[in-house]
């Protein structure tokens, strides 16, 4: 990682385009200005990783989709579902 | 195209159903290429957005309004631009799912939706400004409770 000591109204510019100004610091607190163009996104890191976590969580979703879908569908069409198992059944037999 | 799919085996994707997220999706940024997957015959509210690269890569999503009437994201213009003009008619918004082991822990992502430009296919996972829309919201009980007035 490239580490970089800077002083309070110093600044550092990314890819041209990006500037990380240090606005002030108290005690352990470094407050950042960004100067980005709009299409440059802006996250927390913590806040992005709880995202990532959570993506990939949702990913891993261990639940049969079958069953999802039961607790999802209507009343109407779950007594469907009842009916298609029945039929499955006979199938079966 | 015949892809791989994680819950519904080998499915026939049409070139117009593939959704691009230019950015990926947060936690999968190498992937940005997906379809959207329900199991029609069940009338399901869930949606699998399933990568179209990576077939063990399935996320279930829903409708927000499904289970948050008022569901109404603040969501910075800028962060949208790449999507195109959107617009009530063009615009799908959706949240991801998380399901674990336990069933009655299971969570909408109410932070980070999906914002889905359906005339150009262009999709982009966003974080949105809303302080009070959490990424872990519990919906358990109210899908249970949906379901019991339905």
């Amino acid at each position: 990682m490239l580490a970089l000591s800077r002083k309070i109204g110093e600044s550092i510019i990314i890819d041209n385009n990006v500037e990380v100004v240090i606005l002030d610091i108290k005690g352990d607190q470094v407050k950042v200005g960004i100067n980005a163009p709009k299409s440059v996104t802006i996250y927390r890191k913590e806040l992005y990783e709880q995202i990532q976590t959570s993506n990939k969580e949702a990913a891993q979703s261990e639940v049969a989709f079958n069953e999802l879908d039961k607790l999802f569908c209507s009343n109407k069409s779950s007594k469907n579902n009842d009916i298609d198992k029945k039929q499955e059944d006979k199938t079966d037999i | 195209m015949l892809i791989k799919t994680k819950c519904f085996g080998e499915v026939e994707i049409s070139e117009e159903k593939v959704i691009t997220f230019e950015t990926g999706l947060m936690g999968f940024e190498d992937y940005k290429k997906y379809t959207l997957l329900n199991n029609s015959e069940k009338e399901s509210a869930i949606s699998w957005l399933q990568s179209m690269e990576e077939e063990t890569l399935a996320i279930p999503v829903i409708n927000p309004l499904v289970i948050k009437e008022d569901y109404n994201p603040t969501i910075m213009e800028d962060v949208i631009n790449p999507l195109g003009d959107l617009n009530d008619e063009n615009v799908v918004i959706l949240v991801t799912i998380r399901v674990p082991k336990d069933i009655t822990q299971m969570t909408v992502n109410l932070k980070a939706p999906l914002i889905i430009n359906a005339d150009v296919r262009l999709g982009a996972q966003v974080i949105v400004d809303n302080v009070d829309y959490p990424v872990k919201y519990d919906i358990y009980e109210i899908v249970k409770q949906k379901k019991g007035e339905s």
